[in-house]
């Protein structure tokens, strides 16, 4: 197992430079000027040559390019062309809010959806498990941005429930925090309900009818245990897998979520970054991003090995 | 007219004050227009109303509180009427929406959101004041008087007022802040003062020596000219305000979050006295759309600006306090006056012949704009000569003039950036124009794609497009609209307009001092550019922001600033 992990680990080595590379190449091959683009449009020529010159935008390709690989595997990512501050503490603030929103709408749709996918698998063509169907497919056809806009109006601008912008009050306690992410968190768990809950029903279907489930069901085993022993373990495998991509996904940030919801989580930062040709902020947070979709992964591939010992004996052949 | 109170004002004035006063007497400026101007040129509160009282006018009635400096004591600024003008309890928090800043530094930033944030903390040498929301008022500096010929501007600084860290403030600070200014270029200061032209007489009055005459000079160190807050006289360049929270003014900043907002707690030790309000609370956000919505599921009480488009609902929300605040705003149709189908002048003027522009106003602004007159003099400014006749739609003429020309058929791309109202006013424009037979063929793209390649690209604006629709922001003097997009040569003359007659114009503008000078500058300007229409202008429009009926005070310039200093809870 530590052979796999050390592997894993010199793989995201590999995958962090490739990252760093591709970010790197669409910001600086595609036409621009970043001095323009921060200064905007009225500013003088005279003060974008200067503002490139501090930067160093203007400098050869290859020289940044050195620079730019340097600080992915230093941590020195710079400060932001726009703002001037360190990049690193503006983004560690982003993650930290797209974590929260990311776990709640996981806390909220992962026991669901698995518990949908379970129930409808054993009603199996009942009327509970079309329906369970239904609305799985159904939700996870509706983009965030819809789902998150008709919560606002309803609950929020009609009914005022619940606050529509999701950064709460400054110190506020866990509680107003719960408060605050609930819209957004399901605008996200709605969506992501019907992945899960559909691919827990076709692997828990399919290993109801594998022979081992049955022999387990004739050596006299209860529904409870075959389920908990036989069943949930190899069931929930590709489950676990989406959910790993989902982690990545959901931190990543939903920009349109965040955009509705005012919050400043990763996506919005990212998007602002890429806006203002801010390239030490996108670079940082792409690594970021891809550092988290890489453990995501990683504890998602180890999950599976521990569920399953035949692919934990694959891993450490 | 009452001579003997007219002569006792006369004798205490200035050149440039007494020729703002005649202007008035001699009914060239109206009452209106005469507080406006007096409130530049240094008029005090009480000379303004000794004037208005002795021309035969109703002092009380003509609002001159915010006219002008106070000499006589009394309360005329923003400060000094912030506890005792709010009708409202004490205490309590105001939730405001307001634009993501950029940059919190005082001397670099540029954009509105910074603008409104560091506002709250630091003050202005002039500024607006809660009863008059066009005209300067006293800030820091409680009055001001120009030489004859306005190349020499001296200000008397306010007294007992304290930073925040509990140091005094004195000229010494003015100067200094003054001396960053000008070396860092401010766009506002720049040719008009230079290094050393700010002096400390002593340490409660500031001369300003310009590098020439200036008769708006107030403006350039008020609200309208953003950079120019006042800072400590030890403050370094390039320092924000939430590494060094300490400015003059009413609200202490408690809490910044580049991302998420800020946080402001009543500064005790004001020279303004208790603000009503115990802090403020702002919200970040990165389009209008979003504080509409905030606002109306009650998560914050008031916006700071927001387009109509995305707040329709707001105009005519009986539970809103609307600021529909007259400025400058404005967008320009620009035509290539060099080449192309658009050098003619009557195809030019054939163009601006189609638009109807109570029509644009109502559509895209359900009224809350000015008429546009296809020159860049806003009706705000107190030198807009309303004499040169309004052009109105005539279809007609547009048809005759193209006949004029020898064009038929004309077929043009307009091209228009992706910006608030603007794709829809060049859906308008098109519908208009083929009322007169004339094809417009609308282009929309990103504001990178028409800044960068239709409006003024990199190599220069010779290589703009015939045609497109551009945004300008809020200015307190036309200067920059007339420097850099008309003027010959000008960095966003993308009309590639060349004109000595207006070139000289603007020459006469800039340097005029005195109320008819300038006033003739302007007439002159106005009547070239309506007739020469290197840009077609339909409106200015209005600064749109405002708070819950549930707080009262709030007022906001149209530079993103916001003043809660006399804001308080119902």
């Amino acid at each position: 197992m530590a052979r796999f992990i050390g592997r894993r680990l010199l793989l995201s080595l590999v995958t962090l430079w490739l990252l760093a590379t591709i970010v790197f190449i669409i910001a600086n091959v595609l036409p621009n000027d970043v001095g323009r683009t921060i200064l905007g449009p009225f500013a003088p020529q005279e003060s974008v040559d200067a503002l490139n010159e501090k930067l160093g935008t203007n400098r050869p390709i290859l020289v940044r390019y050195v620079d730019q690989i340097r600080g992915v595997f230093t941590f020195d990512y710079g400060d932001s062309f726009v703002n001037g501050r360190p990049v690193l503490p503006q983004l560690a603030d982003a993650i930290g809010r797209s974590a929260k929103l990311a776990g709640l709408a996981l806390i909220i749709t992962i026991p669901v959806a698995i518990m949908a996918g379970l129930y409808a698998a054993r009603r199996r063509d009942r009327p509970v498990d079309r329906a369970i169907v239904l609305l799985g497919v159904t939700s996870s056809s509706i983009p965030e941005f819809v789902t998150g806009t008709i919560l606002v109006v309803v609950v929020g601008v009609q009914l005022k429930l619940l606050p529509v912008l999701a950064t709460p009050p400054r110190n506020a306690d866990i509680l107003t925090q719960f408060r605050f992410l609930l819209l957004p968190a399901l605008s996200m768990a709605i969506v992501y309900f019907g992945y899960i809950a559909r691919m827990t029903r076709a692997g828990t279907i399919e290993v109801l009818q594998a022979d081992y489930t049955r022999t387990a069901a004739m050596k006299g085993l209860t529904t409870a245990q075959t389920m908990r022993r036989h069943v949930l373990r190899n069931a929930l495998i590709p489950t676990v897998a989406v959910i790993a991509v989902q982690i990545g996904y959901l931190f990543g940030g939903i920009i349109a979520v965040e955009k509705i919801f005012n919050y400043n989580g990763m996506g919005q930062t990212m998007l602002s970054a890429a806006q203002r040709k801010d390239i030490p902020m996108l670079t940082a947070g792409v690594i970021i991003i891809g550092v988290v979709y890489m453990v995501a992964t990683l504890i998602a591939d180890l999950t599976i090995a521990w569920m399953n010992p035949r692919i934990r004996l694959d891993a450490e052949r | 007219m009452d001579y003997s109170e007219l002569d006792k004002v006369r004798r205490s004035t200035t050149p440039l004050q007494l020729d703002t006063v005649e202007a008035f007497a001699r009914g060239r400026l109206s009452r209106r227009e005469f507080i406006k101007r007096g409130a530049i040129v240094g008029l005090s509160m009480s000379s303004v109303a000794a004037v208005i009282a002795a021309c035969g006018g109703n002092p009380a009635s003509g609002a001159p509180a915010s006219a002008g400096a106070g000499t006589s004591g009394a309360p005329a600024s923003a400060g000094e009427s912030a506890g005792a003008s709010a009708a409202g309890k004490t205490g309590g928090t105001i939730r405001v929406a307001i634009q993501k800043p950029v940059k919190i530094d005082p001397v670099a930033m540029q954009d509105l959101g910074g603008y409104g944030i560091v506002s709250q903390s630091f003050e202005f040498l002039c500024t607006l004041t809660p009863k008059n929301l066009v005209d300067i008022g006293p800030g820091l500096a409680t009055k001001w008087t120009p030489n004859a010929d306005g190349t020499v501007w001296t200000f008397d600084l306010r007294q007992g007022v304290k930073w925040q860290d509990g140091t005094p403030f004195t000229s010494a600070d003015v100067v200094a802040t003054m001396e960053r200014l000008v070396k860092a270029g401010n766009s506002g200061l720049k040719g008009v003062l230079g290094p050393g032209g700010a002096v400390a007489t002593d340490p409660n009055t500031v001369t300003f020596t310009l590098l020439g005459a200036n008769g708006n000079f107030p403006y350039l160190v008020s609200v309208f000219n953003a950079q120019t807050v006042i800072t400590p006289a030890a403050y370094v360049a390039g320092t924000t305000l939430d590494k060094q929270p300490a400015g003059t003014g009413a609200w202490k900043l408690t809490n910044y979050n580049p991302q998420t907002g800020a946080t402001f707690a009543r500064n005790d030790d004001w020279w303004g006295g208790k603000t009503p309000l115990d802090g403020l609370e702002f919200t970040f956000f990165d389009a209008s759309g979003p504080m509409v919505t905030a606002y109306q599921g009650d998560s914050v009480d008031a916006i700071i600006q927001f387009d109509v488009l995305s707040g329709k609902t707001l105009l005519d929300d009986p539970n809103f306090n609307l600021i529909a605040q007259p400025s400058s705003l404005h967008r320009q149709i620009w035509m290539k006056t060099d080449q192309g189908q658009f050098a003619k002048k009557e195809v030019r003027q054939a163009l601006a012949y189609t638009f109807d522009r109570p029509a644009l106003i109502q559509q895209l602004f359900q009224g809350k704009s000015d008429l546009g007159n296809d020159h860049v003099i806003a009706p705000i400014y107190p030198y807009f000569d309303p004499s040169v006749p309004q052009r109105v739609q005539d279809i007609e003429k547009a048809k005759s003039l193209l006949s004029t020309a020898g064009v038929s058929n004309l077929t043009a791309t307009l091209h228009a950036g992706q910006l608030q109202e603007i794709p829809d006013l060049a859906v308008l424009l098109k519908s208009q124009a083929a009322q007169a037979g004339i094809t417009l063929n609308v282009a929309v793209e990103s504001l990178d794609t028409f800044y960068g390649a239709q409006w003024c690209p990199v190599d220069g604006c010779a290589g703009a497009a015939e045609l497109g629709i551009v945004d300008y922001g809020h200015r307190g003097t036309p200067d920059v609209y007339l420097n850099a997009a008309l003027k010959s040569k000008g960095i966003w003359n993308s009309s590639q307009y060349s004109s000595a007659a207006f070139d000289q114009a603007f020459t006469d503008f800039q340097t005029a001092v005195g109320v008819d000078a300038q006033k003739a500058a302007c007439n002159k300007i106005e009547t070239i550019l309506n007739e020469d229409v290197p840009i077609g202008l339909p409106y200015f429009y209005n600064y749109l922001a405002g708070s819950s009926k549930k707080f009262n005070g709030m007022y906001a310039s149209g530079l993103g600033q916001a003043f809660f200093s006399s804001t308080s809870q119902v």
